[in-house]
């Protein structure tokens, strides 16, 4: 019975391993959340500054006008996403185990 | 006992057996139609595959520079300055006027709450650009058009491929069409190439074909205020699926928030809706109606949200109203995986 309670609880708590970081395109770069980090993104628009703090990413800032990307907040858990449309950046974080293939959002 | 604990050791080691291997899936990510398109085509060579997702996107970006509502050129625009100067027949594309005629059903099909003859109005609310600041409200100008009532059964479509407005004041706007659209022609043509197993996203508007390997293509629902999905279904072969939100299109004043969904009756964006997702059901059109479907839904008032759904031959469908509530209809009901444990969701029907 234990193992069967750990594992729901592996199952569900979906924790995040890694940070997938596109711009355009392009894969910019898939990372451990384990090491704290500042990154600035180039885009259409300008730089979009990631930070990677504690295990969690958030936009901090972005030259895009309506700031959709930075009022998501921080990220923390497998499957959770921010976009910037504007200038192309999107954040993705990853789990062990895929949640679903794509975002109807 | 000791079955459980391999269990967990081969989960725990992130290697159950299909991740092992690789996949044979190609995915692609770039941006068209001002939004983010996802094309993810499995079971084909990577070569070939990298080819079929790049041909599809050079189509849409083709479709997006033919029904852009605001930029100078477009075939749509062009139209667009011909409806409003006179009511002579103008020449257009053969492929423009299947979309007007078949646009117009749908219209017609959703009481005239599906309607891209509201395109000044889209204008006026400062959404047709593609970075949008918020605007000062033109309560006169807004009930103007209001009264002028542009429908797009105002617009003749000629057999000669000509079309002309009755009303000057139509201007398409093609924003709750054209994504739709785009994907049952990339559907069609990865299927008439071969493929079978492909899954196509235009900015929350998705179609299947196939699967996944050996399970179904599995695709999160946004949640409308957090950065992640709210739930998760699977689509099966042709299915297809739409959500409209007041999240990705929308400015605030005065601490309300303004999205780009505009009634065509009051003229102003609609309120009290968060998101409405609807799931099609494999047809001709499943790409296009996932994408018009959801809007009667969003503009209705709560009691007629089930009508609207009706009208537009929708049974999967949930809405989010902006106390953050969630409505299912009983048929989504069944298809739907919550991703929070806590969401109670009501029943619509």
């Amino acid at each position: 019975m234990v193992v069967i309670f750990l594992f729901q609880t592996l199952w569900h708590s979906e924790h995040a391993t890694k940070l997938r970081i596109r711009q355009g395109k392009a894969i910019y770069a898939t990372l451990s959340l384990d090491q704290d980090r500042i990154l600035d993104i180039h885009g259409p628009l300008g730089d979009s500054r990631v930070v990677v703090h504690h295990g969690q990413v958030h936009f901090e800032h972005s030259p895009c006008l309506n700031q959709y990307c930075v009022h998501q907040g921080w990220l923390n858990r497998a499957g959770q996403v921010a976009i910037c449309l504007p200038n192309q950046v999107s954040l993705e974080l990853l789990g062990n185990k895929k949640t679903y293939d794509s975002l109807n959002y | 006992m000791r079955h459980y604990l391999a269990v967990l050791l081969i989960l725990l080691s992130g290697c159950v057996l299909s991740s092992c291997t690789r996949e044979p899936l190609y995915q692609s990510q770039s941006y068209v139609f001002g939004t983010l398109v996802d094309v993810s085509i499995y079971g084909e060579d990577g070569y070939r595959a990298r080819l079929l997702a790049n041909d599809v996107l050079e189509d849409f970006q083709g479709l997006h520079n033919r029904l852009h509502a605001w930029q100078e050129g477009s075939d749509l625009n062009k139209l667009n300055v011909a409806f409003a100067e006179s009511d002579k027949p103008f020449p257009i594309s053969k492929e423009l006027a299947q979309i007007i005629s078949n646009a117009q059903a749908l219209s017609v099909q959703s009481n005239g709450l599906f309607n891209p003859a509201i395109g000044r109005l889209i204008n006026l609310w400062g959404f047709q650009r593609d970075q949008f600041s918020p605007v000062k409200i033109d309560k006169a100008a807004i009930t103007e058009l209001v009264k002028a009532a542009p429908q797009m059964t105002d617009i003749v479509v000629e057999k000669n491929d000509t079309a002309y407005s009755k009303n000057r004041k139509v201007r398409l706007d093609l924003g709750g069409y054209a994504k739709g659209y785009a994907l049952d022609r990339a559907a069609s043509y990865l299927r008439s190439h071969g493929v079978k197993n492909a899954l196509i996203n235009i900015g929350g508007n998705i179609i299947a074909l196939g699967t996944h390997g050996d399970h179904p293509w599995r695709v999160g629902i946004q949640d409308p205020r957090k950065p992640g999905p709210i739930a998760t279904l699977d689509l099966g072969d042709g299915w297809a699926i739409g959500t409209s939100g007041d999240y990705q299109r929308y400015f605030e004043l005065d601490g309300k928030r303004y999205c780009h969904i505009i009634d065509p009756r009051d003229g102003y964006p609609a309120q009290g809706t968060e998101a409405v997702t609807v799931l099609v059901p494999p047809g001709k059109n499943a790409g296009t109606l996932s994408d018009v479907a959801s809007k009667p839904i969003f503009i209705s008032s709560q009691e007629q949200r089930v009508k609207a759904a009706h009208s537009m031959g929708i049974s999967n469908f949930m809405v989010i109203d902006t106390q953050g509530k969630v409505f299912v209809s009983e048929e989504m009901k069944k298809r739907l995986q919550w991703v929070e444990k806590d969401v109670t969701a009501q029943s619509l029907q």
